[in-house]
């Protein structure tokens, strides 16, 4: 798979996460996108190529959604010295999985600072041939990113709509209600209730974003491709918390 | 271990790291339970604090509580409830009445343990914060888990936002945006035990010798994090915590009670609550 093709089976995915937005940030962030059944098997060396360019002295890690390999990658990690954080504090490698739509080769890529990061060395491709070599089409999808930031565990509270490039509204979470937009390529509607918003309708061929779950969380995003359309929950962002 | 943040040159970092290392390996040398220090200037200044509290919060707030901590195994995580016997016996050594300030030292009465727990924490804060400011470093927080002082502005050039970690869900119960101000909470959440159903805290109330009753969390906030970490302490005991909080006007509280009731007290500050 080339990296071209890659982003695009991305692009179709669910981002649940708020990791790939956020990776415009302009700061020294990396994020690794890796397609694959056993992300474990590469997972290391992976992110031993992004610690040359972020967070070199990186030591704690999350997972910010249950993961099918979780207590393999956390193993992996813990053996390297790193420390896993839960609850609200600071951490260095936030690690989500989605699950994509159609299974895609195994592959991966990463983006650095907003952009395709075109790394290349003997054993990135190594790896590359080995994913591809050996190991069957896989849905699963490990977004591993590397950016000093907060756990929000707290809910959101209103939620950012925009469509064809533009924001068309932004909606308090707490009022119950049903939207439907027309952007240039079709149509879709939302639904919001309990603090939570959903894709409940879209013209899209796929229906990813129909399928993915709600989003209540600030930076939680649900993205329609096909529809140029996403919504992301908003703020309040925090510095830190205690007690 | 502490979260610290500032904004500087990474020598200006690792010197400030440094700097708030060694204050708080100073207060867990002075302050920790199997600690024996009572002449050093620290222990003095900061015991005067203490007693201050001690006054205004009618014996709410007490150092003296170590014994009570120990009977119920809080000091080794040797968690149980005390026979009745041991609690009379440990409510003998009780109360900074039993404490006197002679020849420089303190002269503690038998069986008096003290815990600066309610108190040290705090105090660790404001130093650390006072050493970085003269640093030159503007702006900043340094987090000592449940307590915190921020000053400056943080990043957006705001107030700093701080979540208040809710006391029964994960998340937060609401966001405090403070500046140039310290923050403590104190929660029957943070250290306990159950037993035939019942919740047995780490807070205790020193005139009964039993955890404290009626609330879930405390948070202060206001100018010194050492009073704001023992004031939490003292209103979460007390039952009448608006009485001991008119004598602190420069401070604000945020009481969760038992029922999950959320009330502010005090100097008004701006909370926001998350449900």
């Amino acid at each position: 798979m080339d990296r071209r093709r890659f982003f695009q089976t991305l692009l179709a995915a669910p981002l649940l996460a708020p990791l790939f937005g956020e990776t415009g940030s302009g700061l020294k962030d990396c994020t690794l996108y890796l397609i694959g059944e056993n992300p474990h098997v590469f997972f290391y060396p992976l992110l031993e190529e992004m610690q040359k360019v972020a967070l070199p002295q990186a030591k704690y890690f999350h997972f910010l959604h249950p993961h099918p390999q979780q207590h393999l990658l956390r193993g992996i990690l813990l053996t390297h010295g790193w420390q896993e954080k839960v609850g609200p504090t600071q951490i260095d490698l936030a690690i989500s999985f989605c699950r994509l739509k159609n299974k895609a080769a195994p592959s991966f890529s990463f983006v650095k600072s907003g952009q395709i990061w075109d790394a290349r060395s003997w054993t990135l491709r190594s790896i590359w041939k080995e994913m591809n070599q050996n190991n069957p089409p896989s849905s699963c999808l490990t977004i591993a990113s590397l950016m000093g930031r907060t756990i929000e565990t707290h809910k959101g509270e209103s939620i950012l709509l925009c469509a064809d490039g533009r924001k068309r509204e932004e909606l308090s979470l707490k009022e119950e209600r049903r939207l439907s937009f027309s952007t240039h390529k079709g149509h879709i509607s939302i639904q919001i209730a309990g603090g939570e918003a959903r894709v409940s309708d879209s013209s899209c061929r796929g229906k990813v974003c129909l399928y993915s779950p709600p989003i209540s969380h600030p930076g939680e995003r649900i993205i329609c491709a096909p529809n140029h359309f996403f919504m992301e929950i908003q703020g309040p962002s925090l510095d830190t918390a205690i007690g | 271990m502490c979260e610290l943040k500032v904004f500087c040159s990474p020598s200006q970092f690792k010197a400030a790291k440094e700097a708030v290392n060694a204050v708080f390996t100073d207060i867990e040398a002075h302050f920790s339970p199997e600690s024996t220090d009572y002449s050093s200037e620290i222990v003095l200044s900061l015991y005067q604090k203490a007693y201050t509290l001690y006054l205004d919060s009618g014996g709410k707030f007490d150092i003296s509580v170590g014994a009570l901590s120990k009977i119920w195994g809080f000091h080794d995580q040797s968690y149980r409830v005390p026979t009745l016997e041991e609690l009379d016996g440990a409510m003998r050594s009780v109360g900074m009445d039993k404490i006197q300030i002679r020849d420089g030292r303190l002269i503690l009465a038998p069986g008096v343990q003290l815990d600066w727990g309610g108190i040290a924490k705090g105090y660790g804060l404001d130093l650390a914060a006072n050493i970085l400011k003269t640093k030159g470093l503007s702006n900043g927080f340094v987090n000592a888990g449940g307590d915190l002082y921020c000053w400056g502005t943080n990043p957006d050039g705001g107030s700093w936002r701080i979540g208040i970690k809710h006391p029964r869900k994960s998340g937060f119960s609401g966001i405090l945006s403070i500046s140039d101000e310290g923050a403590a909470t104190t929660g029957d959440y943070q250290r306990f035990f159950i037993e035939n159903g019942t919740r047995y805290h780490h807070v205790f109330d020193p005139h009964s010798g039993f955890p404290a009753k009626g609330k879930q969390s405390v948070t202060v906030v206001g100018p010194e994090a050492t009073f704001c970490d023992a004031l939490s302490t003292a209103l979460f005991v007390s039952a009448h915590p608006g009485s001991i909080l008119d004598k602190y006007p420069r401070y604000s509280a945020i009481i969760i009670d038992s029922d999950g009731n959320l009330t502010t007290l005090g100097k008004p500050v701006i909370f926001v609550s998350v449900e």
